[in-house]
């Protein structure tokens, strides 16, 4: 392998670089001595499982030679981890689906092993909702800075803003940061104009945009009293960032691969989804995960014991344009 | 009835040559620039435009909702004739329905060059929306242009099946392609022609009012986020514009082309009442623009006041007062305010001409202002002012439509062939 190629690289030859590498690399052995459990059984597992993958010997012998010491040395939490190496695929499989029940284990394919497991966004009967607490807001713009990169928006298209207002005459001022995404209304005037019910409301109470059917008539960024709809005029950071356009975010669910000129989601309207491609692995959206001061919070707006139900009934809570009556299902705390 | 021998002159080409060639030239230069831009726009996209996520709709979405009130006005125009049997106005009633049918094309166009998939343009007949003003309009547009088209072959049928039977050559074919092989001239068939005239007629004028023109102002009022747009007024406007404009469009049409096409008199008191009519509603429209206006500043709500300071004193409110007041209302208001100048032919194409362009800032002025003004404080401003693109395929479009209405004209017979007798 060539290395002197790269920039920034010193250039050295493929020795040094073993060597190095070799420095670097931990001991299996001090690593497994550093934990409680024990060293030499980790060690001869691994091993057998190396033997495993090579086909050496069956999967089958490898747990009876170790499900029970294995049981023996991590007490209840073994049975209760699932097995996400199990794999229901038989190309992949390492023991056979009776060995499996007799082990507790789960036999899925990974993604379905981990969607297995609970998750307080999981909820199929949940209306999504966020609170945005404007006394903890300190307009840092972190959550309009990992919108961008979680959703990949192109130039021009913010998911996300924080809209800064400023109050009062110098020296007496105040200044309030309302951050704005998509309000994912309960009565949305986005859906009630597109002529080709391109978007609409999904039951989760997140407003949808079927990007294979949009138009792009542009009469939703008309009627949105909150200006969150943006048009993708197919620009890019192609000048600033090595390798722009490669990977796309998969909004609502859908991967469509890489970015090319003419394809949707060009000249299409887009908007904040709630980052509903991350709920559905149990991830809150982009922008209340990294949020600095905690101001975000998301959750069922339909559990009344949620954290946001809670919050946006509070008599802190508004929404914004609340005249308009389309009801928004993102809730500030004044 | 017309009949072999007393069958009037039918040469409807341009009078003269030097005229034709000038204006084809024009066409043609103006529909190379327009194909060019119309290139760069299919590949460039909507970056070639100088619209913005903050302001979606600017230069095109106003010639579209300019070219339908134009037809809706011209239509409206045709069933003073057709319907109404208002005298001497069955001569401007095919000027009428041709120019309505060109400026529904033209407006169709002008959707379709702004959609940003322009390849999607079939989607809203397969996926419709009840709820959207839009879904409706679509379906309203194609039904009207059917009933224009309609209006128009039973208007000038019986002239086609003459120039079919009398004639030979290249117009004679057309004419006899036209008829759709209804050739019969008796009495029973003609007046067959005009009793549906007035039927279908009668059909367009709630669909022309309340869905394509009215629902076209909907379209915009019925938008809570623009408080300038969003008001019971607003449709109304929409509507009295449109006949100002249909009628400016129509007096025009008939005096150039009686001048250019036909070397014959002008009918002296039809101008007169045209004039009239255009007066009438200019004042209207000005009136209820001013209605508009004053109602939406005493709200003193900050949307309203935004829209209506942009209008009247931004950087564009030259358009507002120069174009929109002074062409629009002022300049044709002087016009035709008296019976004598009524009834110069010329002064009245001014007149019309001058109306034409004014509806535009008209139009241009409902659209952009409450879209450069954000919907949020918080929010960026917008500034749009068309590109290059932009202008060249609108006036690429214009010049399909002046196109189709010249080639139109130099073929059938907008000009009722009887007439003489009446």
């Amino acid at each position: 392998m060539s290395v002197d190629s790269a920039p920034g690289v010193p250039e050295l030859d493929q020795g040094t670089v073993d060597e190095m590498v070799e420095a670097e690399r931990e001991d299996p052995e001090e690593t497994l001595a550093d934990v409680e459990f024990s060293t030499e059984l980790g060690l001869s597992m691994a091993e057998d499982a190396k033997r495993v993958s090579k086909g050496k010997i069956s999967s089958e012998t490898f747990w009876a030679k170790y499900d029970e010491a294995a049981e023996r040395e991590f007490g209840e939490n073994y049975r209760n981890t699932p097995n996400p190496a199990v794999d229901k695929d038989d190309h992949c499989q390492t023991i056979d689906e009776p060995t499996a029940d007799q082990l507790a284990c789960s036999v899925d394919s990974m993604d379905s092993v981990a969607e297995q497991i609970e998750s307080p966004l999981e909820d199929g009967d949940a209306t999504w909702g966020m609170v945005i607490d404007l006394q903890k807001c300190v307009g840092c713009d972190s959550c309009t800075v990992a919108c961008k990169s979680e959703n990949r928006t192109p130039p021009g298209v913010t998911y996300n803003v924080v809209m800064e207002e400023e109050h009062g005459e110098f020296p007496n001022t105040t200044r309030t940061n309302v951050p704005r995404p998509c309000m994912q209304c309960e009565n949305p005037s986005c859906v009630q104009v597109c002529p080709v019910s391109a978007t609409y409301k999904m039951e989760n109470g997140i407003v949808n945009i079927d990007y294979d059917r949009c138009i792009g008539c542009r009469y939703c960024m008309i009627a949105c009293p909150y200006g969150a709809r943006y048009l993708d005029f197919g620009d890019d950071y192609g000048e600033e960032v090595i390798g722009d356009g490669e990977i796309t975010s998969p909004e609502y669910g859908v991967d469509r691969g890489k970015r090319e000129d003419g394809k949707s989601p060009q000249a299409n309207a887009r908007k904040c989804s709630f980052c509903y491609h991350r709920l559905g692995r149990g991830e809150e959206p982009a922008c209340v995960e990294t949020c600095i001061g905690d101001a975000r919070n998301f959750g069922d707006l339909d559990d009344p014991e949620s954290e946001v139900s809670q919050m946006a009934d509070s008599t802190r809570a508004m929404q914004l344009k609340e005249h308009t009556g389309n009801d928004p299902n993102v809730y500030y705390l004044k | 009835m017309a009949t072999a021998t007393n069958l009037p002159k039918f040469n409807p080409g341009f009078e003269d040559n030097r005229v034709r060639m000038l204006w084809y030239a024009i066409l043609a230069v103006t529909l190379l620039v327009g194909a060019y831009a119309t290139y760069r726009r299919i590949v460039g996209g909507m970056a070639t435009t100088n619209l913005t996520s903050t302001t979606p709709w600017g230069a095109w979405v106003a010639f579209y909702i300019y070219f339908i009130g134009l037809s809706a006005g011209a239509f409206l125009v045709s069933t003073l004739a057709n319907v109404f049997e208002m005298e001497g106005m069955e001569k401007i009633d095919r000027d009428a329905l041709f120019a309505a049918i060109i400026a529904m094309v033209v407006a169709m166009l002008f959707v379709w060059i702004d959609l940003g998939r322009m390849e999607r343009m079939y989607f809203p007949f397969v996926w419709r929306q009840l709820t959207s003003a839009l879904a409706w309009e679509v379906h309203a547009y194609v039904a009207y242009i059917g009933i224009l088209t309609a209006e128009l072959y039973f208007s000038m049928r019986a002239d086609l099946v003459r120039v079919a039977n009398q004639r030979s050559g290249f117009r004679a074919r057309i004419a006899g392609l036209l008829t759709l092989g209804r050739t019969d001239l008796s009495d029973q068939t003609v007046s067959a022609d005009r009793t549906w005239l007035k039927r279908i007629g009668i059909l367009g004028i709630p669909l022309a009012i309340f869905f394509v023109h009215g629902g076209t102002g909907i379209l915009f009022a019925g938008v809570k986020a623009r408080a300038y747009w969003n008001s019971g007024l607003f449709p109304v406007i929409f509507v009295i514009s449109a006949l100002l404009s249909g009628t400016a469009l129509v007096m025009a049409v008939y005096v150039l082309r009686r001048k250019l096409f036909e070397a014959k008199p002008v009918d002296l008191d039809l101008l007169d009442r045209l004039g009239q009519l255009l007066l009438a509603f200019v004042l209207v429209d000005a009136a209820f623009t001013a209605i508009e206006a004053l109602i939406g500043v005493m709200s003193l709500e900050g949307a309203h006041l935004t829209a209506w300071m942009t209008i009247a004193l931004g950087k564009m409110a030259w358009s507002f007062w120069g174009v929109m007041v002074g062409l629009g209302w002022v300049l044709p208001a002087l016009l035709t305010s008296r019976r004598s100048w009524r009834r110069r032919p010329m002064m009245m194409v001014i007149a019309g001409l001058s109306v034409v362009v004014g509806v535009v800032a008209v139009r241009f002025n409902i659209v952009v202002p409450p879209l450069v003004n954000p919907v949020m404080a918080g929010l960026p401003a917008g500034d749009y002012l068309p590109t290059f693109t932009e202008w060249a395929t609108s006036f690429g479009i214009v010049a399909v439509g002046l196109l189709i209405y010249t080639l139109g004209a130099e073929i059938l017979p907008l000009t009722p062939l009887t007439e003489d007798e009446h």
